[in-house]
């Protein structure tokens, strides 16, 4: 699957995520300072990049602040947690931030949904328990059946495929949605979610969308 | 009862003394002077005399000093006393700000500056002190999280049946640390004076509920946000947000499985938490707010010391924490903004 650079200097810690994400599919490098990684990103294209921030050559947000052109999604992993270093952290240029400690099903999650980001290298075919959709022809499969769905419904389930386990906010959803109609009520949101809900449990999608009222919508592996 | 020394009433003896006296002298100056003798004041003419001779030099210099003297020293003292009231009235007005207090010497006079500087520079020394102690515990809980990261990803690999048990020992180590961090956290934002920002509380609550709304799930509970127009506060958003989380953790905790949490911004600066629990009166709330202070974190999960900081962290925005046992809802009401827009 995906091929993830892990910049970490505890190498006892930098082994156990490698372990981790290479049980999810994900081939792993490891490397325990800037200087290696920098040699590492020469020689080869990663898909993306777990970094802790204490290195002891140097300060993780400085350096991804000095990375220019086009790199793989970052997911900083820090210790600090001081909530004025997250902000610095992701104003310098990081896709995600997970405070430690951390479970490896959380690591895990946060990464999938980076490598799932469009534009990615990983612009695959996205799939949560038995359903698949396939981005470039906007296709979704059931355990391998197709699923007859409106534009509008394959763009919503793209939506929330990609940021698969997390909540995407109603005014996310409304704003991308737009391009299809001229105004995207609320209530159109939750209609299109209902009749989206009725065709995955009739085709027996292992998969389910929850409404959180008043804040958005998630899509989960049923029984996750 | 002894009552405390006074100046002005210092002053005021001590014209008198000197009146007395300076009188007194002046009776003999003018007995030498005219050569009165207690032998012929029985004189008619002569006791006039003396009489006219005494309100002349004696009465009228008396009076004519005296008074004026006493008035403008009683001016000169209260005036010269009145920054030192000012610079009371400001510390006091201050009194929800534990750190970075100082006397504002400026318009002290100089007989006052010395001892003014004194506190001053004991209030610093306390100052200091108290940020190396939050600097340490940060530190602490900074060291903490690389080891309990270790164990947290071992405890992922082990298939024993104690090893859930174990997950969730870290997990609340990890939920106690993050708190340690964020008092500290609050702490610091206040010594540094970082400015606070427009805040809409729906917005905040939008975000904290994203976040946790997977946690709620899987434990077979939903939250929802009621918030139709933005609600605008000044404050800072991260520490808004971190209130808002332990109230719904703590929401969370005490509403029956299946039950439901739900957020809701009230006009006029208000967020509250409403959960399906049985309600928190304000004795308890009192009790619970009071937990950090008295050291005691003998609560399993950290809940009594989440809400001790959330009570903080409205303390530095100017508002409060309150209960509605009728409504199930905790509170947060912010001092509501200049302009909503």
């Amino acid at each position: 699957m995906a091929r993830v650079l892990i910049i970490e200097d505890n190498e006892r810690l930098a082994g156990l995520i490698a372990d981790g994400l290479g049980a999810q599919g994900h081939v792993c490098d490891a490397v325990h300072t800037l200087a290696a990684a920098e040699d590492a990103l020469a020689g080869t294209l990663f898909d993306g990049i777990v970094l802790d921030l204490g290195l002891p050559d140097g300060d993780g947000v400085d350096w991804m602040r000095a990375q220019h052109g086009p790199r793989p999604p970052i997911l900083v992993l820090t210790a600090r947690d001081a909530l004025e270093d997250r902000i610095r952290g992701l104003d310098a240029g990081a896709d995600d931030y997970l405070p430690k400690p951390f479970a490896m099903s959380e690591l895990a999650a946060r990464l999938r949904a980076l490598l799932r980001r469009p534009g990615g290298r990983q612009d695959a075919v996205l799939a949560l328990g038995n359903l698949a959709f396939d981005p470039a022809s906007q296709r979704v499969t059931v355990a391998g059946t197709t699923l007859e769905l409106t534009r509008r419904e394959a763009a919503l389930i793209e939506l929330l495929l990609r940021r698969a386990g997390q909540v995407v906010r109603r005014a996310v959803i409304e704003n991308s949605l737009y391009t299809f109609d001229e105004a995207v009520t609320p209530n159109a949101v939750e209609a299109t979610i209902s009749r989206l809900r009725r065709k995955l449990e009739e085709a027996g999608a292992a998969l389910e969308l929850h409404t959180i009222r008043g804040v958005g919508y998630m899509a989960r592996a049923r029984g996750a | 009862m002894s009552r405390p020394p006074s100046i002005v009433r210092r002053l005021t003896a001590s014209l008198a003394w000197v009146g007395g006296l300076g009188a007194l002298l002046l009776l003999i100056v003018i007995g030498i002077e005219y050569r009165i003798s207690f032998s012929n004041l029985g004189d008619h003419d002569a006791f006039a005399r003396a009489i006219h001779e005494l309100s002349e030099h004696v009465l009228l210099p008396m009076a004519v000093l005296i008074l004026p003297m006493a008035l403008a020293g009683r001016w000169a003292i209260k005036s010269g006393v009145r920054p030192l009231i000012d610079a009371a009235a400001q510390i006091d007005a201050r009194a929800g700000e534990t750190r970075g207090v100082r006397v504002d010497t400026t318009d002290f006079p100089i007989e006052a500056r010395a001892f003014a500087d004194a506190i001053n520079r004991v209030l610093g020394r306390i100052d200091g002190a108290a940020a190396l102690h939050e600097a340490f515990a940060a530190d602490i809980a900074h060291e903490l999280r690389t080891p309990l990261t270790l164990l947290s990803l071992e405890l992922d690999r082990l298939e024993h049946p104690d090893a859930g048990r174990m997950r969730g020992d870290v997990a609340r180590m990890r939920r106690l640390i993050d708190q340690l961090m964020l008092l500290a956290q609050i702490d610091a934002d206040h010594a540094a004076q970082i400015a606070p920002t427009p805040v809409d509380l729906g917005d905040v609550a939008g975000d904290v509920i994203a976040q946790l709304a997977p946690i709620a799930l899987d434990r077979g509970m939903r939250l929802a946000l009621e918030a139709d127009a933005p609600v605008m506060v000044i404050g800072r958003r991260e520490a808004i947000g971190a209130a808002l989380r332990n109230l719904i953790e703590n929401a969370l905790r005490a509403s029956p499985a299946g039950g439901c949490v739900t957020v809701r911004t009230g006009a006029g600066g208000m967020l509250a938490v409403r959960d399906e629990g049985p309600g928190l009166s304000a004795q308890q709330l009192a009790t619970l707010t009071q937990r950090h202070r008295r050291a005691d974190h003998a609560s399993r999960d950290g809940a009594g010391l989440g809400l001790a900081i959330v009570e903080r962290i409205m303390r530095a925005h100017g508002g409060t924490l309150e209960t509605s046992v009728t409504a199930r809802e905790l509170r947060l009401q912010f001092p509501p903004a200049a302009s909503s827009d």
